[in-house]
Parts: structure tokens; sequence; C-alpha cells
């Protein structure tokens, strides 16, 4: 018999599937007392539970590896520091010692008590913790029964229960639950973040979800709109069979191209590297296929906080990036902040004239060498964990390489009289942005290992637009003949010097520009994860011999009209 | 004893991850640390406690440090404050 609900979306997506309802485990304990004499053995009895759940949270975290570890481990400390939590001991221990209430009662009123005053709070996010104290109490009261808190979830199907923990939830994923419906919670709580981040569709607050399905029952879960629909009807099958068909196609011509190599029609390699700046960017990147990390942003480690990265700090960023991309090159950007990119640290100088123009990317390394000598130190004793290379931005002359290529090598051997372990060789890169680089690409190319063009600043300078003046819009455009023609000769000069180079601009995230960047004969893209399948669609489907017959026709382009008619003919 | 006056500034203000960031520093001191904050004083080292202050930014909190290493307890929690708790946003 149909029945519909509606709790709160929290994480997107709609499934089918059979519901396995969890029983709920209910702290609706009845006021116990213990005889006095026994109060130490029952306190006994309640701390050994706890030290047991504390275990079992260890054992979890030993579980879990990868991106999952690192998202799902902040609330397993979480939750392990409210075990150990003074409030929360104590009030067990007077309850039990000197009121004689049993460990299942204590339990009880101390978690009603602390979820009082969270509920009491205005703020949403305060009001959802509860959700944390429910688990963690709930976790001792099933380790005093020895009971297994342990979720069994079922390939399949969609689990019902009052409350998940975000700790739960990743083991649920592996088991093949492919979606969670929730009496309590709020969008807000940490199983709502986490299934948001592990894709799995989730309804909260679903008040009568207990009561109206049974194990068995068949589901459809919309975790966008909130919608549970029990033993659905043939409209709703319909329905749901419509938007489920369209996902799928969407869905598996994707999936399909994550396992697929980036080749032309004819059978050109072509290698998309990943632009990354967080863990998640590089966890993407890993199940995208990407042929490496093309450019990892070193900012976000020194901008919006008071005070610098330590050594330590930036080493154990990059190494994560490096184990996390499993012997993938990886390519770490130094620092590339001037003026106009706020910080507090007192990094840069303030109120430049002209911040584009001004003391940034390599220009600020070299103006200020502990901070370029602590990040070189940290690179190096990363490469150690994988394949690290090392790319300049903002770089204008042979001098900077030589100062760079310098440094770099004081601190290597720096590191080794230290005894460090470093990696092989970091080859160094440097970044084509500024015009003058391109020009004088001839007089420092033998001096660097790799290029990787910044066509993001290389336009803005080469056509002297500011990127982001408003009123500029239409003059900002990579489609110009002056950036066609240096990237053409960017690229010859590398490609006859047996130098690797990419480009890592907004350019060639573009699938649109795809056929454009082959006929120059660029090999090595670097994009965000974002696009990186719909560029790779747009290179197979390219045919290269052909693209590279058309480049005399796009030399000859005169104007952004006909460089666009070029790529409309070409596409 | 010592007292300090802070101020919470970062942008999602005393919420679990930075609470359990101050829990976890000041668990590496023997002193006794309360904070106080819109007329509530609470043990600085409860993450319960803590949390339930519900302090969002801007949040003006007196810490009080009381013990043989109070002062490096003080300094560790100022600096965390100062730090905006390495929140990146």
């Amino acid at each position: 018999m149909r029945q519909a609900m509606t709790g709160q979306g929290a994480s997107r997506g709609a499934v089918l599937g059979r519901a396995r309802v969890r029983l709920p485990h209910a702290l609706q304990v009845a006021e116990q007392h213990i005889a006095p004499d026994v109060a130490d053995a029952e306190l006994a009895r309640l701390h050994r539970a706890i030290g047991a759940v504390r275990d079992e949270l260890h054992a979890l975290r030993a579980r879990l590896h990868g991106a999952l570890a690192q998202e799902v481990g902040e609330f397993l400390d979480l939750h392990t520091l409210m075990l150990d939590d003074p409030e929360l001991l104590h009030g067990l221990d007077e309850l039990v010692r000197d009121r004689h209430y049993s460990a299942d009662y204590a339990l009880r009123l101390q978690r009603d008590r602390l979820a009082a005053v969270f509920e009491a709070m205005d703020d949403p996010y305060f009001r959802s913790r509860v959700e944390d104290i429910d688990q963690v109490i709930g976790r001792v009261h099933a380790a005093l029964h020895r009971r297994d808190c342990e979720l069994q979830g079922f390939a399949g199907e969609i689990l019902v229960a009052e409350s998940v923990a975000p700790a739960e939830m990743a083991q649920l994923q592996a088991q093949g639950v492919i979606g969670l419906v929730t009496t309590s919670g709020s969008p807000l709580g940490h199983t709502a973040i986490l299934a948001r981040s592990l894709h799995m569709p989730l309804v909260v607050d679903c008040s009568g979800a207990m009561d109206h399905i049974n194990d068995g029952d068949a589901l459809i879960v919309d975790g966008g709109t909130g919608l549970v629909v029990v033993e659905p009807d043939a409209d709703d099958l319909r329905a749901h069979r419509e938007r489920e068909e369209g996902h799928v196609r969407e869905k598996r011509a994707l999936a399909r191209l994550r396992r697929e190599p980036t080749c032309t029609r004819d059978g050109v390699d072509i290698r998309l590297f990943a632009n990354a700046e967080s863990q998640e960017d590089v966890a993407e990147a890993h199940s995208l296929g990407a042929a490496g990390i093309g450019l990892y942003r070193t900012e976000f480690l020194f901008l919006q906080r008071n005070a610098l990265p330590d050594e330590d700090e930036q080493f154990r960023a990059y190494r994560d990036v490096v184990m996390g991309m499993s012997g993938r090159p990886v390519t770490i950007r130094t620092l590339d902040v001037g003026a106009d990119k706020t910080d507090r640290t007192g990094l840069t100088l303030r109120d430049e004239q002209n911040p584009a123009l001004g003391l940034r990317g390599v220009r600020l390394s070299l103006a200020r060498r502990g901070l370029f000598e602590t990040q070189l130190r940290a690179l190096l004793r990363a490469s150690a964990y994988g394949r690290i290379r090392l790319l300049v931005p903002m770089v204008t002359s042979a001098e900077e390489v030589r100062l760079v290529r310098a440094e770099l090598d004081r601190v290597a051997a720096q590191l080794r009289a230290e005894g460090a372990v470093l990696g092989e060789e970091v080859p160094l890169g440097v970044m084509i942005e500024v015009p003058a680089a391109a020009l004088a690409l001839p007089a420092f190319i033998n001096d660097v290992d790799f290029l990787s063009v910044g066509t993001n600043d290389l336009v803005q300078y080469l056509l002297a637009v500011d990127r982001n003046h408003e009123g500029l819009g239409r003059l900002y455009t990579p489609l110009h003949p002056a950036v066609i023609r240096v990237l053409r000769d960017t690229i010859r000069l590398a490609q006859r010097h047996g130098r690797p180079i990419a480009v890592c601009g907004e350019m060639a995230a573009a699938p649109d520009y795809a056929p454009l960047l082959l006929a120059l004969g660029l090999t090595d893209f670097s994009l965000h994860p974002g696009t990186m399948l719909e560029v790779r669609q747009r290179i197979r489907d390219c045919d290269y011999a052909h693209l590279q017959s058309r480049l005399p026709a796009l030399l000859r382009a005169r104007d952004r009209d006909a460089i666009e008619r070029w790529l409309a003919s070409a596409a | 004893m010592i007292e300090r006056d802070l101020t919470v500034s970062n942008r999602l203000g005393l919420h679990a991850r930075a609470t359990a960031k101050l829990v976890q520093t000041l668990s590496q001191y023997r002193s006794a640390c309360t904070l106080m904050a819109k007329g509530r004083e609470v043990n600085a080292k409860s993450i319960m406690g803590v949390m339930l202050l519900a302090a969002g930014q801007g949040t003006a909190v007196k810490l009080r440090v009381e013990g043989e290493d109070e002062q490096a307890a003080c300094d560790a929690v100022q600096a965390l404050f100062e730090r905006r708790f390495d929140e990146d946003s």
C-alpha cells in the first residue's frame, strides 16, 4: 500500500531499493537504582564499556584510508574526544557513585542533560550537535550490553534508522548500501556533510519513517527533495525510471570515460594532468585517471591565516598529495601570491600601485629567501614519497632561473648533509606567463626541465587587458592571433629541445578549445578535475593529423571572428 | 593565575572542529583552565563544556588558567585563537 512522507533532503540523488530497517538502539531506559555497595562495580562496568568504544573508534580509524580517512577521521577524533570528556565522565561518575543510578540510566540522564542544552541553542549548527552526543552515548550503551553497534548493510538496500554516525557511513558505502533515511538528524549534521562528499543520497528528519516502513518494503528515496515513497505505484516507478535513465546514461558515459585513455581518433596519446589545491581535488584527479597533478597551488597554505605555515606543516601537505597520487608525478608550484591576493601574514607588500606587475611569484620568493628555503625544504623532503616536480611562477628572465636552480641545489645539499632522505632528482620547470619569458625562452630553455603555460596571465599581459576588469569583458580572450602565435612558438621550441610542455590555464579546461590546442601541437593539458571528462571526450572525437593539417589556416586567421570560424569548422 | 581576554575571530566560531583543537591543545598542559562567555563559565578542557558556550564569531571570551604551566598553556590558547583555529576559510 503506497505511502509518501517527507523529511529534509540532506544529500542529493534519487534511489530505488529495498528497505533495511535498523531498530533504534533506544536509550529509553526506565529509572533504575542500584544498591550502594555495588556502585563501584557498576562504575567499573561503565568505564570498561567506554574503554571498549574507544578501542572500537581507534580500530575503525585504522581501517580507513585515503581521502576518506581524512574526512571521517575528523569526526572519529571528535567522538573520541567526547568519550574522554571530563564533563561527561564526571557527570556519569556522580550519577552512579553518589546517586546510585544504574549505568544505563546514568547514560540516559547525562545524554538528556547535554541534549537539552544543545537543543536550546539558537544556532542550528550547535543544535545539530545532539546527533554526535547520541551517537557516542549510543555506542557506549551498546558496549555495556556487549551488543554489536556495527551496522550491517547490504548491497542495493536503503537503510532506515533513527540516526547514522559519520563513522558508520563509510562502512555502509563499502557494503553497497545505496541510500539512507533517518528519523533524526539535520542537513547541517556531520552525517549529512559526509553523505554529500560520498554522494550517498540521504533524507533526514523523516519522523514517520520507523513507524511506516518495514524491512523489505520497496522504497524510493529522493535526497534532493526529501521525499520518501513506500511501496511506490506504477506512476512513481515511471517517474523514477525516467529520472534515472537520464542520470544513468550520463553517469555511464562519464564513468566509462574514467577508465578510458585520452587519445585522439587517430591514436595519438594525450596526457591530462589535474590542477589541484586540496586533498579532495587530488582524490578526484586520481579517480578520474589523471596522468598526474600538473599544477598544485600552494597558496591556500599561506593565505587567510595569521601565521606562515612552518616546514613540517608544508611537508605533510605535499607528502599527502604525492602519496594520494600513488606514483604518478605531482607538479608543485611554489608560492604564487602578490599584493592582489589578501593575506594577513605580512607576506606581501601593501598598497602596490600595480599588483599585477609587482612583487609576486618568483620575485617574492627570491626577495624572501627564508620563506623560499622553507618551502623548498618541505618540497624536497616530500620527494622521498613519490615523484615531485617543482614549478616556479612568474619567471621573466634567465637570471631568475639560475637563482632558483642555485637555491634548489643548495637546499638539497643542506638536507643531505643533515641526513634527510630525498627522492630522485626533482625536475625544475617554469611557468610561461610573462610574454618576456616566452620571447626569451631560447636563453634558458636548456636550464629548465619542463614548461607550463599559464594562459590566464599570459593573455592578460600579452593583450594588456586586466582580466578582472568588468568593462573589458570581450577584449580578454585567448582567441587572438598574438596569443596563438606565442603558444605555437613556445610549444614548438619546447618540443625541439625535448622539454615536456603543458598548458595549465583555463584555456586547457574548456572543451571547445581542445581542437585548437591540439592543432598547435600540444599533447599535455593540465586542468581542474571538474571538466576533465568533457575535455577527454572532446579529444577522443578529434583527429590529430587532420587538425595539424589545418594549422596554417589557424595561423592565417586575422582576428577573433576568424579564429572562431576556424574552431567551428575544425570541431 | 592568569586571565586573558580573547575574541573568537574564526568564521565558524567555537564549533566542533575548533573546540576539538582547543581541547587537544590544552590536554598537553596540567593547569586548570576555564572559559567564560555570555555569563557562563565552563571547563576549557571539556569539549562538551566549550561547545555548550555556543560562542560564534565575534564573541568575547575570558580565559582563566591556573597551575604550574599556566603561562605556556595561556600562550598556546591565545596563539590558537589568533591563528583562527587554522581554518582555511
